[in-house]
């Protein structure tokens, strides 16, 4: 026996949660890009997408947001903080790649100094996940030894039933126990069978990846040109990406008042690393996903312990020109030992 | 808290070299200043700027023995250094950090120092120098090695005349060829080959490197002549940033975050990086 959540008790959860004061935000479809939005009932939610093509980073680590208010007078500077405001929210139908592409930046944003802005957005925040039972020629989450049901990052667990009628629900902390509070009259025992899980091949031998990649002599390899000819550095692979944290702060404003402000940046960008000197780093389309690479599967371990990437396959299914790296971790994986 | 600046006020400027400016920083407010005061080492640097046009990274050019003040030197280039040079005194600009590490000065207590810098590079190492001076008596010989462009390039000219007047400290300064003006009394030369010249003993001493990446290459290689080993030789990185916290993303050269991890390294340390990523 478990807790079963019915799809026709769905609407009354939302509207329970609701009237304590959350905010229910879940995958919908938009004339552009699929996302995760605001909802007031079920009929608004896409639970069909294998996954929105956006990712739920754009709620904890927006495309722009506001750090500072400035305003200035001749011999005097005011500047605040624009702290987010306390936010109740529920994340209902996150998969569970972005899931754990919150646990996994969640060290990034607290090592050593404490980016508020991020943990502000994070502390109220309740993930229920649904493990995936399908997926697409683009998922990799078992490639980076994540699964269609990890539990990664996430708060409650819904396992779709067999006979499609709902979920089989379970909470993984206190958050996720204190969310199903509000709506445990619609919650049921039941003994139905939750649906197989996706089964999403293994696409690329990640310890392998990692061993080549660890070793100096490939820094300098070839292989990085080769790979990377066809980028365009058009950047879609890290906004797109629900691990990626490059951000840039740039002024909005005047020389009186105006807000400062953080951008998401991207490592595809020449203007990234580029001194004022004119000298640049990574001054190549190359060198520059070859950073992209080692960031998320070399660097990032080494200070956190975790790859910097949880499988959603973002990166090659949205990529203009059909890359992405998948393409590059296969190339890795076969290369000559 | 992290990415609010300390408004700091201009107290003086000093042009030091053409399109090369100092300026003179004093804390607003107090408890900003006993935030330095408690955390400033010599090497750290920091984020000036100007609200309105942005944020820039420079090392703090002031001595950890000389805390009442923040010294920056910066050469007025893009957006931000453009407006800091304009800034007068009274001026409200704003100031982020201590960050990085620093240069372990107590563990040079007892030998020779030598410093090399390269033009714009002298203001990181005079950070440095003045912290060592100031307790001159910890400290064996001090000989400085600093060369520039042509005469005018040279940085803190006033106090390149202080050491140069100084019984305790061997001064070696050098222009670029074609750089000297007729009355140019001193070498004539590129660091280098000026080093090698000079030819400042290895043993019990430590070396201080700051220059232009193209320097520090041929000086690195000077030293190994000389018989410095790399573990005793000491350089300070700069790259581009803007959180200065490790969470921007675009500083590190491999895995090592300059903001984090330097910007101080020995050259052992810097010849471990991927040279391909520098």
């Amino acid at each position: 026996m478990s807790r079963i959540l019915l799809k026709n008790k769905l609407d009354d959860c939302i509207a329970a949660w609701r009237s304590a004061g959350f905010s229910v935000l879940a995958p919908v479809r938009r004339s552009d890009l699929s996302r995760f939005d605001e909802v007031e009932r079920s009929t608004d939610m896409a639970l069909d997408l294998v996954l929105p093509e956006r990712t739920i980073k754009d709620h904890f680590f927006p495309q722009t947001e506001p750090l500072i208010k400035y305003k200035i007078k001749k011999h005097d500077i005011d500047s605040q903080e624009m702290l987010p405001p306390d936010m109740k929210r529920v994340f209902f139908g996150v998969r569970p790649c972005d899931a754990s592409g919150l646990a996994i930046d969640d060290p990034l944003f607290g090592w050593d100094y404490k980016d508020e802005y991020w943990f502000k957005r994070r502390d109220n925040a309740v993930i229920v996940t649904i493990a995936c039972t399908a997926s697409d020629d683009f998922c990799m989450c078992t490639s980076v030894k994540l699964d269609p049901d990890s539990t990664k990052g996430s708060d409650v667990m819904l396992r779709p039933l067999q006979n499609g009628n709902g979920w089989q629900v379970e909470a993984l902390t206190d958050r996720g126990n204190a969310l199903l509070g509000p709506v445990a009259s619609f919650l049921q025992e039941g003994s139905e069978a939750p649906a197989p899980v996706a089964s999403v091949p293994v696409r690329f031998d990640v310890d392998r990846v990692m061993e080549w990649l660890a070793d100096p002599a490939s820094f300098e390899s070839h292989f990085w040109k080769e790979i990377s000819l066809r980028c365009i550095g058009c950047g879609s692979c890290t906004f797109l990406c629900p691990t990626c944290h490059c951000f840039d702060i740039q002024d909005e404003g005047d020389t009186f008042s105006g807000i400062r402000r953080k951008n998401w940046d991207s490592c595809s960008f020449a203007m990234f690393t580029m001194h004022t000197s004119g000298h640049n780093p990574r001054n190549t389309q190359s060198t520059r996903w070859r950073q992209r690479i080692m960031h998320k599967f070399n660097y990032y371990r080494g200070k956190f312990g975790v790859n910097s990437c949880s499988g959603c396959g973002r990166c090659t299914r949205q990529c203009p020109v059909d890359m992405g790296i998948t393409e590059t971790l296969q190339a890795i994986t076969n290369l000559p030992k | 808290m992290i990415y609010n600046p300390f408004p700091m006020r201009v107290v003086s400027k000093r042009e030091e070299a053409p399109g090369v400016r100092t300026l003179k920083l004093e804390f607003v407010k107090q408890e900003d200043h006993e935030f330095f005061k408690a955390n400033y080492r010599t090497g750290m640097f920091g984020l000036y700027g100007i609200f309105g046009e942005g944020e820039s990274t420079f090392c703090v050019a002031s001595p950890e023995t000389r805390k009442e003040y923040i010294e920056c030197t910066f050469r007025q280039s893009g957006r931000v250094t453009t407006t800091l040079a304009d800034a007068d005194a009274g001026d409200i600009v704003t100031f982020r950090g201590p960050y990085g590490n620093r240069f372990p000065i107590e563990e040079f207590e007892g030998k020779n120092l030598l410093f090399i810098a390269g033009g714009i590079a002298l203001p990181p190492t005079r950070s440095v120098i003045w912290s060592c001076l100031d307790q001159r008596e910890k400290y064996g010989n001090v000989t400085i090695v600093y060369g520039a462009r042509t005469v005018a390039d040279l940085v803190y000219k006033h106090e390149l005349e202080e050491w140069k007047q100084r019984d305790d400290v061997n001064l070696v300064l050098t222009v670029d060829p074609g750089g000297e003006t007729p009355d140019w009394q001193d070498h004539v030369g590129f660091v280098p080959s000026i080093l090698e010249k000079v030819a400042p003993s290895p043993d019990n001493t430590i070396a201080v490197l700051c220059g232009p990446p193209i320097m520090i290459k041929f000086t690195l290689n000077a030293l190994g002549k000389l018989g410095f080993s790399e573990s005793n030789v000491y350089t300070t990185l700069e790259n581009r940033m803007k959180c200065g916290v490790g969470k921007c993303g675009r500083c590190n050269v491999g895995s090592v975050y300059i903001c984090k991890e330097g910007p101080v390294f020995t050259a052992a340390e810097v010849s471990a990086m991927p040279q391909a990523d520098l």
